[in-house]
């Protein structure tokens, strides 16, 4: 099958500054594919290579099966992590301008728009400024804006930031819809548990570093089991469990790695006696305590390259 | 890819059409005009009537001579409103009578009004004077209020001693009390004529308390300057002929020449051509700026409204700011468009309205060479602007910053209004010519020097510099807007903007 997005060895540069180095990646058609890094770490900037927004300095890519995707502009969606609104003007206006400017002819625009708004809860905006919108609201009006045209490719940056829990699952639904249309939805976030909810595929920079990408399960794989723990009672003794390498407090719930050898089984018994349990699990590690020890890890090797010049 | 660059255009049209902003903008400009032209015209008219007394201590009796002289050019208008309306006044009744035939000669005729006050007998103009002075205040008043040709009663009125109550007081005291009322206000001013003036004007005074407004003093200093040139001709026994032919003054006639060296007058209308390109230049200068500062404004307003990089997923970032150029160029034009129109209208209207006005010369400021290189220098200016301006307005991210960006260009921009006098006077002058090949400056430059007109291969040569500049201002502003739209942070230095423009 082919891909809805491949890179090979990209690489930005601004000036001084690496901000993408080699990447290479493969997004199969018809999969959510999540964009993991912290702050600064380039996603940003291989969203907009892929928007043809930058060019690369090197390495090459395909969009929809083209190289230039200028070409298939009007197939992608976009939303980027800034999103803006023409204030002045009305919602179903500007959801139809974006429409217009991915090619539609006006009519069937203007049409799409006002179908797309009411579907979405928004009918009693339709003729409503945007200044007067919540952000919620005028994140959702964003997004419809992204995907009137029914691009094949959707790409999604930071989508739940700043969203309420309702407008959270809403914009799940909007992904999981679109996924259902056999259309390509890539989307980068900080939210780990949506990664983990959501998407079919996950890959991760850090500092313009691709650290790894592949399935859920293929990302989880090999790694470290770790106990995930419910409790209720004080965190402190947690911190003291005899045998623990590793402890990701969090005052009710904790990720517990143990030093090799030590049984699982001990572990609860202990835990027993000292905090209530409520659940315990020992499973592959978190997206989270994935995303957080490969950052620990990079950090430790750069420094240790930097010792080592 | 020329549709999208429509579409953006089409959006920014129709958004700055719907803004208050901009029909505030549409009228502000004739209203400020319409003002200003009014504003004048009725303050000229709130002046109040300056009074004034005259202590006359010429052994001559110089004063109702002054007064005469000074009220003369007023006496035909008065001349001529008596013999349309005998019954003005009662106390111009017996003159009427006496002087029925010769008042009948100022009967007002069509395109009447240009007799010399010369021509009136003296006696008439002595009794009128008279009766004039006689007259109270209310009555001149009213009678000045609505008459051409009564300007002086309108302006200043003569109040005698007698009527002051000082007229029987020993001179010292008569001034001291006259300069109390000057004080009080009950006076504007007073004079005082000296003794002898055939030989010494030392004791001549005006005693005013406003040292700002001189139109009375310079208006009774002329007509007494008359008065004492005639004495001292006549004192030194000189003909009343040959003085007068000494006093002329010499006037070139001014005439203008064509190609066969014919020559003809110069009328109003000429001179008014002359320097209508002052009035375009103007006009230009205002349309460019705002419709520059306007895409400006727009584009750091998008950018930090962080609209920008959801508009580029669409297109590209030269069809971005080439929409945006073109809207708001068309915004630009149609503000332009509607103050002609404005101007148009004000001049159909002042023409059915305003009889007897001399309006050729705002007809000849219609030039065809005129209104199409405004029309020309309009376009290709606000472009060259336009490109700079987006530029500038892509890497700032607040209105500040652009404002502080935006003064080296105002210090420009400076330049083709200092010198729209010296230009519209040497039109064809080494400055003027040097200046029209500077691309920021032809615009406005050669629409300046449009009264000379410029030869056939300046305007080539300035036209082929203008051209290439605004291509490339608009490749320069592409590149520093493709980078500078989505840049956040500090605005680049110029160092870094010029690394922009050396990569493809």
């Amino acid at each position: 099958m082919q891909n809805a997005l491949s890179l090979h060895a990209v690489t930005k540069r601004f000036g001084s500054f690496t901000a993408v180095s080699e990447l290479s990646l493969e997004v199969p058609k018809g999969c959510i594919f999540g964009f993991l890094g912290q702050n600064g770490a380039g996603k940003t900037t291989t969203i907009r290579m892929v928007m043809s927004i930058f060019h690369p300095d090197a390495g090459s890519l395909s969009v929809l099966g083209h190289a230039d995707a200028a070409q298939v502009k009007d197939r992608l969606g976009y939303l980027p992590e800034e999103k803006g609104l023409y204030k002045k003007m009305k919602t179903a206006e500007i959801v139809a301008y974006f429409g217009k400017l991915k090619g539609m002819d006006s009519s069937t625009a203007n049409l799409k728009a006002k179908e797309l708004l009411t579907r979405y809860g928004l009918g009693d905006w339709l003729d409503k400024k945007c200044e007067a919108m919540s952000k919620g609201m005028g994140q959702k009006v964003q997004v419809l804006g992204t995907i009137i045209h029914e691009p094949d490719l959707v790409i999604l940056d930071e989508p739940f930031s700043g969203l309420d829990p309702v407008n959270r699952d809403l914009m799940k639904d909007l992904i999981l819809d679109m996924k259902r249309q056999r259309r390509t939805v890539i989307f980068s976030t900080h939210g780990m548990e949506h990664a983990e909810q959501l998407c079919d595929y996950v890959m991760m920079i850090h500092k313009s570093k691709l650290q790894f990408c592949g399935t859920l399960a293929e990302v989880k794989q090999g790694r470290d089991l770790g106990i995930q723990l419910d409790y209720d009672g004080d965190g402190g003794i947690v911190q003291k469990l005899p045998g623990a390498r590793r402890v990701n407090d969090n005052g009710k719930h904790a990720e517990i790695f143990l030093q090799s050898g030590v049984d699982p089984q001990e572990a609860l018994r202990w835990l027993v006696e000292r905090v209530r349990v409520r659940r315990f699990d020992y499973r592959e590690p978190s997206l989270h305590e994935i995303f957080v020890r490969t950052v620990e890890e990079a950090n430790a090797k750069l420094a240790a390259a930097g010792a080592g010049n | 890819m020329a549709s999208k660059i429509f579409l953006v255009a089409q959006r920014e049209y129709l958004e700055n059409i719907r803004t208050k902003t901009f029909w505030i903008g549409i009228l502000a400009l004739p209203i400020l005009i319409a003002i200003s032209i009014g504003a004048g015209f009725v303050l000229n008219k709130l002046k109040e009537t300056k009074t004034y007394a005259v202590v006359d201590l010429s052994v001559a009796k110089l004063a109702p001579r002054i007064e005469k002289q000074a009220r003369s050019t007023d006496m035909a208008g008065l001349a001529r409103l008596l013999a349309a309306k005998p019954d003005l006044a009662k106390a111009f009744e017996p003159i009427a009578k006496d002087f029925g035939s010769d008042l009948a000669k100022w009967k007002p005729t069509e395109g009447d009004g240009k007799q010399a006050d010369h021509e009136l007998p003296e006696e008439l103009k002595d009794r009128m004077l008279e009766a004039w002075l006689q007259m109270p205040a209310d009555d001149l008043a009213r009678m000045a209020e609505g008459n051409q040709g009564l300007d002086t009663a309108k302006k200043f009125r003569l109040r005698s001693l007698q009527d002051l109550g000082v007229a029987e007081l020993p001179v010292e005291e008569q001034q001291k009390r006259l300069g109390q009322m000057v004080k009080q206000g009950q006076l504007f001013a007073y004079f005082v004529i000296g003794a002898d003036p055939t030989k010494s004007l030392e004791d001549f005074r005006y005693v005013s308390n406003n040292f700002t407004e001189e139109s009375l003093r310079k208006w009774y200093g002329d007509a007494a300057t008359k008065i004492v040139q005639n004495l001292r001709i006549a004192a030194a026994g000189i003909k009343p002929e040959v003085a007068r032919t000494l006093k002329e003054e010499v006037r070139f006639a001014q005439k203008q020449s064509d190609e066969t060296g014919t020559t003809k007058d110069v009328t109003v209308a000429d001179k008014a051509g002359g320097f209508a390109p002052m009035a375009f230049v103007y006009l230009l200068w205002i349309a460019v700026f705002t419709a520059a500062q306007m895409l400006l404004t727009n584009t750091v307003e998008e950018k930090s409204n962080r609209i920008i990089e959801v508009l580029l997923s669409s297109v590209s970032p030269g069809e971005l700011m080439a929409g945006k150029i073109w809207g708001i160029g068309a915004t630009g034009m149609t503000l332009t468009l509607s103050w002609v129109l404005c101007a148009a209208g004000g001049y159909l209207i002042a023409e059915s309205t305003i009889q007897g006005m001399d309006l050729s010369m705002f007809a000849s400021a219609i030039d065809p060479l005129y209104l199409a290189s405004f029309i020309i220098y309009f376009f290709f200016g606000y472009l060259l602007y336009a490109a700079i301006l987006v530029g500038l307005g892509s890497v700032c991210n607040s209105l500040k910053e652009a404002q502080n960006l935006l003064q080296p260009v105002f210090i420009v921009l400076i330049v083709p209004l200092v010198s729209m006098m010296f230009i519209v006077q040497e039109p064809n002058g080494l400055f003027a010519k040097v200046l029209s090949y500077v691309p920021l400056f032809t615009p406005f430059v050669m629409m300046n020097r449009a009264g000379g007109p410029p030869e056939l291969y300046e305007y080539a040569i300035t036209g082929v510099i203008l051209l290439a500049s605004v291509w490339f201002a608009f490749k320069a502003a592409g590149k520093v807007f493709r980078v500078g739209v989505l840049m956040t942070g500090n605005p680049p230095k110029l160092k870094e903007i010029l690394g922009w423009l050396r990569q493809s």
